[in-house]
């Protein structure tokens, strides 16, 4: 069979996945981001088949993304390169991939197993999700978990903790003829002197889709809708915590928080408390008209 | 009370950006529990912090106080113990 590279774009970055020995296949969610061939792709990434072993023992563990159910990944960095384990999330003590990460954040290899048919699924959940994080790092943007609407005019985008709201948020302004950008996982980008929201791949069907960043609301449930502006570091930090973010080193913070100032300098932050109906929108409108 | 070794040596875990008069303070960590445990310390607190360094003492450090925000010395040493047993014990988590 013949191995062909396929070529991504998310959030305008240009992504080349280049098969090494099996062809590569791409979960649903990333067939709508194909592109056209790209001469000089943002970052590559090559796919090999078999999980390697032996790895790492020149490498520090620096970071270990777990929570009391799962075990997503670790991660291990020596002076070249980062390497990262990802788990299976069925069987936490299983490897589903390993990956190495070159120092300039450019250059992928990323190891896996062949599925039954012969072929790589390189972007496995939660290795894509990971790679697109590594992108924004060194490319002016961010991911965060955070919902986010467009009216054709404005993107706003609703952050907060899990189960605070952000889907019903966005199916609220949705109902009214909204366009959801996406409901949990966005990149903000800086472009010129704008930030723009893009989706970028899920697990399911989505088109690429894009608006502009007008404000942004940290929101929670409350028995009677009620906002207020943040301001100054407040607001830095309280949208710096829903950023997706391997805080292991220096230069990762520094980033984040340079980008994150960017933006909350240009873009209003609220605290919204609201009631999960239409009154939030109009709420919401009266409050930014004033 | 956490002393100023302890918080120099604290410090070291930890980056920081200025945002207007305040501080962002974010901790190096090693795992996702830890990434939302980030703070911010007002323009006091920011001065404070700035001021701990390896060479100083809690003298030298009540005198800056005094001198940079014209306050009384009892209550600057009030709010600095205050300020370094807070400070400590949120640095340590």
């Amino acid at each position: 069979m013949a191995l062909k590279n396929i070529f991504l774009n998310i959030a305008g970055y240009s992504i080349e996945l280049i098969p090494q020995t099996l062809p590569i296949e791409i979960e649903t969610g990333y067939k709508y981001f194909v592109t056209g061939k790209i001469n000089k792709p943002d970052i590559t990434i090559q796919c090999f088949e078999g999980i390697p072993e032996g790895l790492f023992t020149d490498s520090k563990a620096v970071f270990e993304a777990e929570n009391d159910d799962q075990k997503f990944y670790s991660i291990y960095e020596n002076k070249d390169s980062l390497g990262f384990v990802i788990y299976n999330q069925q069987n936490k003590t299983e490897i589903q991939q390993v990956a190495f990460l070159s120092a300039d954040f450019k250059h992928w290899k990323i190891y896996s197993a062949a599925t039954p048919q012969g072929r790589l699924v390189p972007l496995s959940f939660p290795m894509g999700p990971i790679v697109m994080q590594y992108l924004t790092i060194k490319n002016d943007a961010v991911m965060i978990h955070a919902s986010c609407v467009y009216d054709g005019e404005k993107g706003r985008v609703f952050t907060g903790f899990s189960g605070n709201g952000k889907s019903t948020m966005s199916q609220i302004w949705a109902s009214d003829g909204d366009l959801i950008i996406n409901d949990d996982r966005l990149i903000i980008k800086k472009e010129g002197n704008d930030f723009f929201v893009h989706n970028t791949p899920m697990y399911y069907p989505d088109i690429p889709k894009k608006a502009p960043l007008s404000s942004i609301y940290l929101i929670s449930h409350a028995p009677e809708n009620r906002i207020a502006k943040i301001t100054g570091a407040v607001a830095v930090s309280r949208v710096l915590a829903f950023c997706i973010q391997n805080n292991f080193n220096e230069y990762i913070i520094n980033n984040n928080l340079e980008f994150i100032s960017g933006v909350c300098a240009k873009t209003p932050v609220s605290d919204l408390g609201f009631v999960p109906d239409r009154s939030v929108i109009d709420f919401v409108l009266n409050y930014e008209d004033k | 009370m956490t002393s100023l070794a302890e918080i120099v040596n604290l410090k070291k875990n930890f980056v920081t950006r200025v945002v207007g008069d305040e501080l962002i303070i974010v901790p190096l960590t090693g795992n996702v529990a830890q990434m939302n445990a980030l703070f911010t310390l007002n323009e006091t607190g920011k001065f404070i912090w700035e001021n701990i360094h390896d060479a100083q003492t809690f003298d030298n450090l009540l005198n800056s106080l005094v001198s940079e925000f014209d306050i009384d010395s009892e209550s600057a040493q009030r709010d600095l113990n205050a300020f370094l047993d807070k400070l400590g014990s949120t640095l340590k988590k």
